[in-house]
């Protein structure tokens, strides 16, 4: 290798800096244009919790809530989220106190590996918001884009029943 | 065989597993969420083609851009294979870090490190490799054939150099008795042809591997892997570095299925990288190269079965062609055991078994969930069904004439490793099975109608848990564990042994606190690498609890004693007038003496006192090879509904039993028979990849062209049961035996046979796609219902 500079950081000269709000804390943060919001959120804001897993928009193990709609951060570019309120999966539990929906993934087996399941929680989260009380056929129908390769689906469906319950809003909150 | 009837404080209770907050709040760390200092990235430049020679890799350009390029010439010149657990002559080495010599699309020529991702995807296109293409092979028939070219001209076996002729990779023949006298004097001879897809194992994490090089020459590796100890043994080999100097980090793992029970194939070309660059790299293989990397085997059975008027069983013989692609990853072991669970199916007294393994131009076939026991299990349990229709015997009778049970001879992993069954729960899964799922009314196909029918079908199956057995045999199967109690009572339990995510290490910290006989919540995992533990082999073969859990249960029982000697100092009373027992109100551990009020301390005082007395930390490692390797047996009941237009087929209505001796994780323990089910079914229903003529996977290699199915494809939760018969399994831990894989081993054929009882038409080439069966299920269509020739659907249907 020759004994060349290496130049830190910015190499092609058309860096800009984005605003994130993610999971309520703002981030000014220096991205490329070609750089994916999924990438920006995982390498420089360094949270872990959505997964690269497929790349084409079939897995959702990248799911979060871009002004609270769900979106698939692997397919999207990070300059086109400038501006926008993120949650993640990080965001849900309020310090060391788990939101109802992890709770519930927890308590009923709802993760195995656990690689898919910040996508399935963002998910749940946005069902729940939609609808509190969901049938388990509205439970399968919202979550029909995201893959779990391990639990079969059947106590993810009962997680986020159990998570239904627990919602302050059907009046069961732990 | 009588239900379990002992009581547990932390065996068999729902507690949330250990690890789990991590896995929801998105914390849980795999090794793609590994980034370290100073770190750089790597990219694999990989073979387009998928039969050449490289005759020249210019990577000039590529370094002028700053990246590290390394080359085959840069790599060590060892042969390889990269599933280390078999003994030596059972070990086929043809691999190598990078090769000159690609025999498959998407294996790895050369790779770049450098600063960002991008500067290293940038220098991996300025590489210019020049190729000299050969015919690819595809077809393992043509494989076989004397115009097809040679994939592999040689391999190493144990030292010594062996020529590979026509392509075969391995072959294994086993025989038991006189098949031929079998047939004789069998009152009918059943045969049918069977054939299973090449399925991808589409575990979410895609193989990943970061390394770094340490100032004494070591090495730090934090992979994807189902087994740390593997992983350091075959690097330490590879790149000739004391295994003292080999830390293999074990982390969560993103899904397996068995495709890490080999070291991945990103693992040693990212050391090899971070040698070269004497820096931390780390490579994360997208998900085109993880579907390029590795499969299941596919395989072609011809079955053929004698059997007696009355049902009885008298022999089988099989011939199988299992196609393995570039590499021949654990094709013996895998021929040995489709032989074995088919040994162990049914009590067959005469048995012939041929097995032929087939190089082709295509991904590494490797251990899937199951291991030739879905293969074998999909082709026998077809034929027990039509067996039983030929013979007008009720299917579930003709089961319960013939199986391998108590008292009889288990194969659990091939002819060299056996035991005898002493737990046995198969008629009660029969019973419960068939009453869940309403056998009694089911009706034959003739008197199905209409366009949409509906059927029921079963099939019965096992795993093996472990490969353990009372004779060492030819894979290496044992576990260690220290377990030790800290100054406050809790206990620590430090272990290499790997969770895929069915809660393998969260039992086996029941098994701690249930032998040291303290609350579950005060005994936790630590975190492990293969410097501070002891070997063990790996979790797959369904050995987790079994065998893993085992080896913890045999250290917190020498802890126990010493907190029965350091008790029994501070009470002054004999160690056996002491009794512990775990207060999981208090979330203490109690000792005393009965029937003595003030002769009582908790585990904590008795260790804080040990500290204070200088008496020492109540701790023990200790390594345990199990020398049984009991059936986890399984029995599954599914209803589908097929559209005989189009040729979907849903599956309504399941009922999936296993008897894996004690449950230990209740909840968890479901999951892997949903998860099995689910797995199982996609294998019938869906799962595969095909390959075209220039040895590429159809569609693009992306997983959107992988079909899976989904939360829409499966039985709702009403209409999925899940059972166990708790047998007691006197060699298990607490008597569990395994579970996991023997949730997938009949799913296949009862779906099938589920299928033929709506259909009359009996499928036997899985998946069975819409498009594969669609001609089949119309001709009959055709037959029932009009008499006339169908015509087609419109394609916009």
């Amino acid at each position: 290798m020759s004994s060349e500079k290496i130049t830190h950081g910015d190499d092609g000269g058309n860096e800009r800096t984005i605003e994130l709000t993610i999971n309520d804390e703002t981030h000014q943060v220096r991205v490329k244009p070609n750089e994916l919001l999924l990438n920006v959120i995982r390498d420089k804001l360094d949270l872990t919790g959505p997964k690269y897993a497929c790349g084409t928009g079939e897995c959702r193990a990248c799911s979060i809530l871009v002004d609270g709609e769900p979106e698939l951060s692997c397919l999207r570019l990070a300059v086109t989220a400038d501006g926008s309120e993120i949650t993640t999966v990080e965001g849900l539990s309020d310090g060391r106190d788990l939101h109802e929906i992890q709770q519930s993934y927890l308590s009923e087996g709802g993760s195995q590996c656990g690689f898919c399941t910040p996508g399935f929680v963002i998910m749940t989260k946005d069902l729940l918001d939609n609808n509190p009380d969901p049938t388990e056929e509205e439970i399968r129908d919202h979550l029909k884009g995201n893959i779990c390769r391990c639990t079969g689906y059947n106590n993810i469906v009962e997680a986020v029943k159990v998570a239904a319950d627990r919602s302050p809003e059907n009046g069961e909150s732990e | 065989m009588p239900k379990n009837s002992k009581s547990f404080h932390a065996i068999g209770t729902d507690s949330p597993r250990k690890g789990g907050k991590a896995k929801v709040t998105g914390k849980a760390v795999y090794a793609p969420d590994v980034s370290l200092p100073g770190m750089w990235h790597g990219k694999v430049l990989r073979s387009p083609h998928p039969n050449a020679t490289v005759v020249d890799i210019d990577t000039s350009e590529a370094e002028a851009m700053g990246a590290i390029c390394i080359t085959p010439d840069d790599v060590p010149d060892v042969k390889y294979n990269e599933r280390t657990i078999s003994v030596p002559d059972a070990i086929y080495r043809d691999n190598r870090v990078l090769t000159d010599r690609p025999r498959q699309v998407g294996e790895g020529i050369a790779a770049v490190a450098a600063e960002t991702e991008e500067k290293a995807e940038r220098a991996l296109k300025a590489i210019d490799v020049t190729y000299e293409e050969h015919e690819p092979v595809i077809d393992p028939e043509f494989a076989v054939s004397d115009d097809a070219p040679a994939i592999h001209e040689s391999i190493v076996r144990d030292g010594e150099v062996e020529p590979i002729e026509n392509n075969i990779a391995v072959e294994r023949d086993i025989s038991v008795g006189d098949v031929e006298q079998g047939f004789a004097e069998s009152d009918h001879v059943f045969e049918h042809s069977f054939e299973t897809g090449r399925t991808y194992h589409a575990q979410l994490e895609n193989k990943t591997t970061v390394c770094r090089p340490e100032p004494d020459g070591g090495i730090t590796v934090w992979p994807t892997t189902q087994t740390v100890h593997n992983v350091r043994q075959l690097l330490g080999e590879i790149f000739d570095i004391n295994l003292s100097k080999v830390n293999v980090k074990r982390l969560e793992l993103g899904g397996s299925f068995g495709s890490s029970i080999q070291t991945n194939s990103v693992t040693p070309i990212t050391v090899a990288l971070a040698m070269a660059a004497d820096k931390p790299v780390k490579i994360v293989s997208s998900r085109e190269e993880d579907m390029y990397d590795h499969c299941r085997y596919p395989s072609k059975l011809d079955v053929k079965i004698g059997a007696n008027d009355d049902g009885t069983l008298n022999a089988v013989e099989m011939d199988v062609l299992a196609d393995v692609g570039s590499h021949n990853i654990q094709a013996f072991p895998y021929l040995g055991v489709v032989a074995g669970f088919t040994a162990s199916l049914y009590d067959f007294e005469h048995l012939e078994f041929r097995g032929r393994a087939v190089y082709t131009n295509k991904a590494p076939a490797c251990a899937m969930q199951g291991f030739g026991n879905p293969q074998a299990t999909f082709a026998v349990e077809c034929m027990i069904d039509a067996i039983a229709e030929e013979l007008g015997i009720d299917q579930l009778e003709l089961i319960r004439k013939n199986y391998v049970g108590e008292g009889d001879t288990f194969w659990g992993q091939g002819p060299t490793i056996k035991s005898v069954v002493k737990s046995c729960g198969v008629e009660e899964l029969l019973d419960q099975g068939a009453e869940a799922i309403g056998w009694d009314e089911r009706t034959p196909p003739g008197e199905k109608d209409g366009r949409y029918r509906r059927g029921i079908g079963m099939a019965r199956g096992f795993h093996t848990s472990g490969t353990g057995g009372p004779t060492p045999g030819e894979a290496i199967d044992y576990s260690s564990a220290l377990v030790k109690i800290n100054e406050d009572g809790s206990v620590d339990v430090v272990s290499a042994l790997q969770d895929h995510g069915g809660g393998t290490r969260s039992a086996g910290a029941r098994i701690v606190a249930e032998a040291l006989d303290v609350p579950i919540e005060n005994v936790e995992l630590s975190p492990t690498d293969s410097r501070n533990t002891a070997y063990d082999v790996a979790t797959h073969a369904t050995r987790g609890v079994y065998a893993g859990g085992a080896a913890m249960k045999k250290a917190a029982e020498s802890v126990r004693e010493q907190l029965l000697e350091n008790a029994s100092r501070l009470l002054e009373v004999p160690p056996d007038a002491i009794s512990l027992e775990a207060d999981t109100d208090e979330g203490i551990g109690r000792v005393f003496v009965e029937g003595v009020p003030d002769k009582e301390l908790t585990v904590g005082e008795v260790a804080k006192r040990a500290e204070l007395n200088n008496w020492g930390t109540m701790a023990a490692v200790e390594s345990n090879r199990q020398v049984a390797c009991p059936p986890a047996y399984a029995a599954q009941f599914v209803e589908v509904e097929v559209d005989m237009e189009t040729g979907e087929i849903d599956i309504l209505r399941t009922a999936i039993g296993n008897d894996s001796g004690t449950i230990v994780n209740p909840k968890l323990a479901a999951g892997q028979q949903h998860g099995g089910f689910y797995r199982g079914a996609g294998y019938a229903l869906v799962e595969d990849t095909q390959y075209d003529e220039n040895g590429a996977i159809d569609g693009n290699g992306l997983l959107t062209d992988y079909r899976m199915l989904t939360t829409m494809d499966l039985p709702s939760n009403d209409e999925t049961e899940t059972f166990f018969v708790e047998t007691e399994e006197p060699s298990g831990p607490f008597g569990a035996k395994g579970l996991g894989e023997a949730c997938i081993n009949p799913t296949a054929a009862a779906v099938a046979n589920a299928v033929y009882n709506a259909t009359g038409v009996r499928f036997t080439d899985i998946p069975m796609t819409p498009e594969k069966i669609i001609g089949d299920l119309r001709a009959e269509y055709t037959d029932r219902v009009t008499g006339k020739p169908m015509v087609p659907a419109e394609d916009d249907d």
